[in-house]
């Protein structure tokens, strides 16, 4: 195959240089948003420490050298796979992460089955019953969904499953009852996409030509639905499965605080009120580095599957 | 587009897509060690929902403990949990609140500068390892080397030197008279010396081995963590087998696992939910007097109306004091008359609690010379909202003006600490010293120099350190009543209330609370 | 067809944009539009609430008064029915309900202008100047897609401090990208076609062409993403406040009241109730809004759609 030849090669490394590139961006910003919101010097000392301490301390982790210093030392700390370490425990940042990380993929993975197994069903039956009401009803679930915030539906299932029926539990991830709510609640609005998205394709689907050709020769609406429709539907689903993974990932924050779930989110968020700086940069990092690599593998896979992307993205 | 194309086209795009689904996901699982099924595993047997009943209690926490090598931390969610493993060279008597015999069997004070202590025999470690002085000295040495970089390091500074003349023998050298050196030493922690020599403080930090009543059983980091009973322990077994220390920062989840019986402790509670507790079954309100002091902290120095002292007079006066613990605590709090509890040695005994006058407040302002005195307060998250509004609410009454300055804490201290006395007109906090002693009190808070005083003035500086160089309680206390007079007559400080700790407990726990909020596990008992 | 550009930022927008109900039929833009009515003028009381509360509610309820301490709603207390209670300082529910009214539509509103302005600007630069302009701008658009949105959203307030002004330029900073993406999308577009270039023939300037011709084919795509960011803004500055990042107190925001209340959940729901059903309408109007604008404003999705 041509694969190994000039022009594909070339673009492959073209866009493995930018992807670097993009990754490079992204830790300074944050390296140097996180040092213009202060120092942690004064929250790692006890109260009843002297200024001599405070002064102490903050030369201790390097934070009385110039940025630039400390960026190329963090740099070359990460090209010798040096992370840094935390300020606030004194362990490697990434064991930190490696801790908390599974709870926010668990977490994230329930929601997005959720998502899945809620939004799917729902774009499909508001997309076949359009202009009936179940389908009209269906969508406007959805919309309730999209726009209800998520940290309110949080707080009104703890109300009602946690306070009123006292049947779940509300706080912690002792259990798997434990990840029902907080589930519930990061899925809330990525249903909602998902079932607009299952919606949308499946109607333009079912309007395409080779639909109405099966059913104009006598197909029943079921086979074509699930023989041709679900296929061809399922394909912008997927995508947006995918990018909705990152997304969640870098996300539930709030969902996360509401419920004391340990993962990267709370970790995220206490990290920066410590202004602990190694853990924050090592989320980051963390986070982009999925993202970014997501992309580029896609991006590769396309470029393969249609060399015409390969050479637009070559020219422009 | 004919009926054909539609799928190869489709099968194109299907794989087009796939990809970007999969890689996400899987560079995330592997990225994270794909040990996503272990978290539920990892509580190691104990169920999250321990049986409630003699055998197991599980304690709702606010804060997973940053570490557990003790030299390294001492906030309450850190402590609570490994002060049950580790044990301190003396306690607390529960009746006295006084340093009484744990570790340490007895002690005399030779000269001023020299404390010898006998360290008790036949006591173990839970690896099997002999206690002896030599670990004392190891625990207190590594405290006071600043590289260490303790947060312990003020409480200690005090020692020069410790060092173990036999294994039974312990003698702390400190540089001067340390009169408050017994009552920090209820807070050290001994630690192994030979095992932190062949591990390092990381495996200290990860798998603690103390002497203690409790032994770690499991952690599940950022959750839980299970301690078990030490059958080593020198001491009397503890009525409860294991102990489940549960991470749980939202308050209201704490309420609610102990309403629901998930938790028989939890501890920070608000007088809001403590009232609410009150009312329900089964749950028991737990609440004792501390040492903690809730104060205002005037800037003095700064260019800001409280320069003024009539402006600083009114506010003393115009504060409902009452009206805040009565309907914002909800009584847990007790008046004070100064920025010191009546538990700490150095209050003075006759003195009358904080006045409110808020007619002769409001002339005092208008006396000041000042027209609309607006004040700054900074505030951060760490401080109660509400508390704070109600201050800025009963100085508006008076005729001032009060900005409130939210930031984030980090931002909060920096601002608080500046040298340049520019953060504002007055602050709120919370002090503690855990030593009952105003020594950890007002010198802290006023000395000048001090990263926390706004405020300078050498009869007030002479007054807190003479006392802090005897070691003769009656001499102390006359030195401290000369500090406070000054204090209060300059109104650098305004003493709110003493802290009453508030705990949710199940009602069939026995357990009586401390004055410096100590959570001994073998001092409770749980009814089944 | 469904376009599911990999782009994720435009998915969400792509995918809401094929709405159903439009086909071609004036009965059904009729019908369509009166189930947008109560939106609107749901929207329309919102506005009114924020530019005019005290002609509601009189003057705000800013001071304390701890001996009417979380009162349920309906309770009179000194003269004046409580209608939803008051929080756990003693200050009316409604009072504040109305007033944060002015913080949630001031903050998202600013925000999505700000933003899209910004945004917008750059995608047209970028897709005019091309060259390493156009890289740098849409390279500086990827990096900053890739931060997780909230992650940065703190931080940057954090490095500025919370203030309503911070917040929208917070706001601002973490959201410009996704004009630009769009911007520049239909900026290239825009160029391909003949009228811009049989104006380019004839000599026309630069800014000219970019004015006359190019900013109106820009200006419905960077439009649907407006209205798509405006209810996401809302969430998102509630959500700042609710970690205690937003305006400070004691100005009232429906996200702060939600994580005041939150510690109340149990003995006083009131808290949390109305804020949250205040943000939830003027999110769910939004979107309905929204839906119905982009659905006029498309008419290529519309052909597409039959």
């Amino acid at each position: 195959m041509t694969f190994f030849r000039n022009g594909t090669f070339r673009y492959v490394v073209g866009r493995l240089g930018q992807a670097l590139l993009q990754l490079l961006g992204v830790v300074t910003i944050v390296f140097i948003i996180l040092r213009l919101t202060g120092d942690p010097a004064q929250l790692l000392v006890p109260q009843n420490a002297t200024a001599d301490d405070i002064v102490r301390i903050r030369h201790q982790l390097g934070l009385d050298q110039p940025i630039w210093t400390q960026y190329l030392q963090y740099l070359g700390g990460i090209a010798r796979g040096d992370f840094g370490f935390s300020y606030v425990q004194n362990r490697p940042a990434l064991d930190l992460i490696g801790e908390r990380l599974p709870y926010t993929v668990e977490l994230a993975i329930a929601a997005l089955l959720i998502s899945v197994l809620v939004g799917i069903p729902i774009g499909m039956i508001s997309a076949v019953n359009r202009k009936r009401f179940i389908g009209r009803a269906s969508m406007v679930f959805v919309l309730i969904g999209q726009s209800m915030p998520a940290f309110w539906l949080g707080l009104l299932l703890i109300l009602v499953f946690g306070v009123w029926l006292q049947v779940l539990p509300t706080s912690g991830a002792g259990s798997i009852l434990a990840m029902i709510l907080p589930a519930v609640t990061l899925a809330s609005l990525s249903f909602a996409t998902v079932a607009r998205i299952t919606r949308s394709s499946f109607l333009e689907q079912l309007n395409a030509e080779y639909v109405r050709t099966a059913r104009s020769h006598g197909a029943g609406t079921g086979r074509v639905l699930f023989g041709h429709v679900l296929r061809n539907a399922a394909i912008p689903i997927v995508t947006l499965i995918g990018l909705e993974i990152a997304s969640l990932l870098g996300g539930a924050v709030i969902t996360e605080t509401i419920f004391a779930w340990p993962g990267i989110g709370q970790l995220t968020v206490q990290s920066i009120d410590a202004r602990d700086f190694p853990v924050v940069q090592a989320i980051v990092l963390f986070v982009a580095v999925v993202y970014i690599a997501a992309n580029f593998v896609t991006d590769m896979l396309y470029s393969v599957i249609d060399p015409r992307v390969r050479l637009i993205a070559v020219e422009g | 587009m004919n009926a054909q194309a539609p799928r190869s086209a489709a099968r194109r795009r299907f794989l087009r897509s796939l990809p970007a689904a999969a890689i996400a996901a899987a560079t995330a699982l592997i990225l994270s060690g794909c040990t996503f099924g272990a978290p539920a595993s990892n509580a190691g047997g104990a169920s999250s929902t321990p049986a409630t009943g003699a055998t197991s209690i599980a304690i709702d926490i606010s804060n997973y403990p940053s570490t557990l090598d003790p030299g390294l931390q001492y906030d309450s969610s850190t402590y609570s949990v490994y002060r049950n493993i580790y044990d301190q060279l003396l306690r607390r008597d529960p009746k006295t609140q006084q340093p009484t015999a744990w570790i340490a069997t007895k002690w005399s004070n030779p000269t001023p500068t020299t404390w010898d202590f006998t360290i008790r025999s036949g006591v173990t470690f839970s690896d099997g390892s002999p206690l002896t002085a030599e670990d004392v000295a190891f625990s207190i040495s590594r405290i006071i080397d600043p590289k260490f970089s303790s947060p312990q390091f003020a409480n200690f500074s005090a020692i020069s030197a410790a060092t173990a003349s036999s294994p039974t023998e312990l003698t702390i050298t400190t540089a001067a008279p340390s009169p408050t050196l017994l009552s920090y030493l209820t807070t050290l922690s001994i630690v192994p010396k030979a095992y932190v020599e062949k591990v390092g403080n990381a495996g200290l930090n990860t798998n603690p081995i103390g002497s203690g009543p409790y032994e770690v059983a499991s952690a599940t980091s950022g959750s839980q963590i299970t301690l078990k009973a030490n059958p080593g322990f020198w001491g009397t077994k503890p009525s409860i087998p294991e102990v489940v220390f549960r991470a749980v920062p939202d308050a209201s989840s704490r309420v609610a696992d102990l309403q629901s019986g998930q938790a028989q402790l939890a501890l920070d509670l608000t007088s809001d939910q403590a009232t609410q507790l009150k009312s329900a079954s089964g749950v028991q309100v737990l609440s004792a007097p501390t040492e903690r002091v809730a104060y205002l902290a005037l800037n003095v120095l700064g260019d800001t109306p409280t320069k003024n002292e009539d402006i600083r007079k009114a506010i003393a006066l115009g504060i409902d004091y009452d009206s805040i613990i009565k309907n914002l605590l909800g009584g847990y709090a007790k008046p004070v008359g100064t920025v010191l509890t009546p538990l700490s040695l150095g209050y003075p005994d006759k003195l009358a609690a904080n006045k409110y006058d808020p007619a002769a407040a409001k002339k005092l302002v208008q006396e000041s010379g000042i027209a609309n005195p607006t004040l700054v307060f900074p505030s951060s998250p760490s401080y109660n909202p509400q508390l704070i509004q109600a201050i800025q609410s009963d100085l508006q009454k008076i005729g001032i003006t009060v900005t409130i300055k939210n930031t984030d804490q980090a931002t909060y201290l920096k601002s608080v600490q500046s040298p340049s006395h520019d953060w504002g007109s007055i602050r709120f906090g919370l002090w503690s010293c855990s030593c009952l002693d105003a020594d950890g009190v007002l010198l802290p808070l006023f000395k000048t120099g001090s990263i926390w005083a706004s405020y300078s003035n050498p009869d007030f500086d002479a007054a807190v350190t003479s006392a802090r160089k005897s070691l003769d309680a009656t001499e102390r206390k006359k030195d401290y009543a000369t500090a406070i007079g000054i204090l209060n007559k300059d109104v650098a400080g305004i003493g709110l209330y003493q802290v009453s700790a508030v705990y949710g407990a199940s009602s069939k726990l026995t357990w009586k609370p401390d004055a410096v909020q100590s959570l001994y596990v073998d001092q409770m008992k749980l009814g089944k | 067809m469904t376009n599911i550009q990999r782009n994720p930022q435009s998915t969400v927008a792509l995918a809401t944009m094929q709405m159903p109900g439009l086909n071609g039929s004036r009965w059904a833009k009729l019908r369509s539009m009166r189930a947008v009515l109560p939106f609107a003028v749901i929207i329309v009381l919102y506005i009114v609430l924020a530019a005019a509360p005290a002609l509601f509610v009189g003057a705000p309820s800013l001071t304390s008064d701890l001996s009417a301490r979380l009162l349920p709603p309906g309770t009179a207390h000194g003269g004046a029915v409580h209608l939803l209670g008051t929080d756990q300082l003693g200050r009316d529910v409604f009072n504040r309900l109305i007033y944060g009214t002015r913080v949630s539509l001031v903050i998202a509103f600013s925000a999505v202008v700000c933003s899209g302005i910004f945004g917008t600007a750059l995608g047209v630069a970028a897709g005019v100047l091309r060259g390493a302009t156009a890289a740098i701008i849409m390279r500086l658009t990827d990096i900053i897609l890739s931060v997780p949105f909230f992650l940065l959203a703190i931080l940057t307030v954090v490095a500025l401090g919370p203030s309503l002004l911070n917040v929208v330029l917070c706001l601002t900073f973490v959201r410009w990208p996704r004009y630009t993406r769009v911007a520049y999308a239909q900026t290239l577009e825009a160029e391909g076609k003949e009228f811009v270039r049989s104006a380019q023939a004839i000599g026309a300037r630069g800014m000219w062409i970019v004015w006359r011709y190019i900013l109106p084919e820009v200006l419905p795509s960077v439009l649907v993403v407006g209205t798509l960011e405006l209810g996401t803004m809302v969430i998102y500055e509630a959500s700042l406040s609710f970690i205690g990042l937003g305006v400070q107190p004691p100005t009232p925001s429906w996200g702060a009241m939600l994580s005041d209340g939150r510690e109340y959940i149990a003995s006083a729901w009131w808290l949390t109730a109305f804020p949250g059903l205040a943000l939830f309408l003027l999110v769910l109007s939004v979107n309905m809004l929204g839906d119905f604008v982009r659905d006029r404003l498309d008419p290529t999705e519309r052909g597409r759609l039959q």
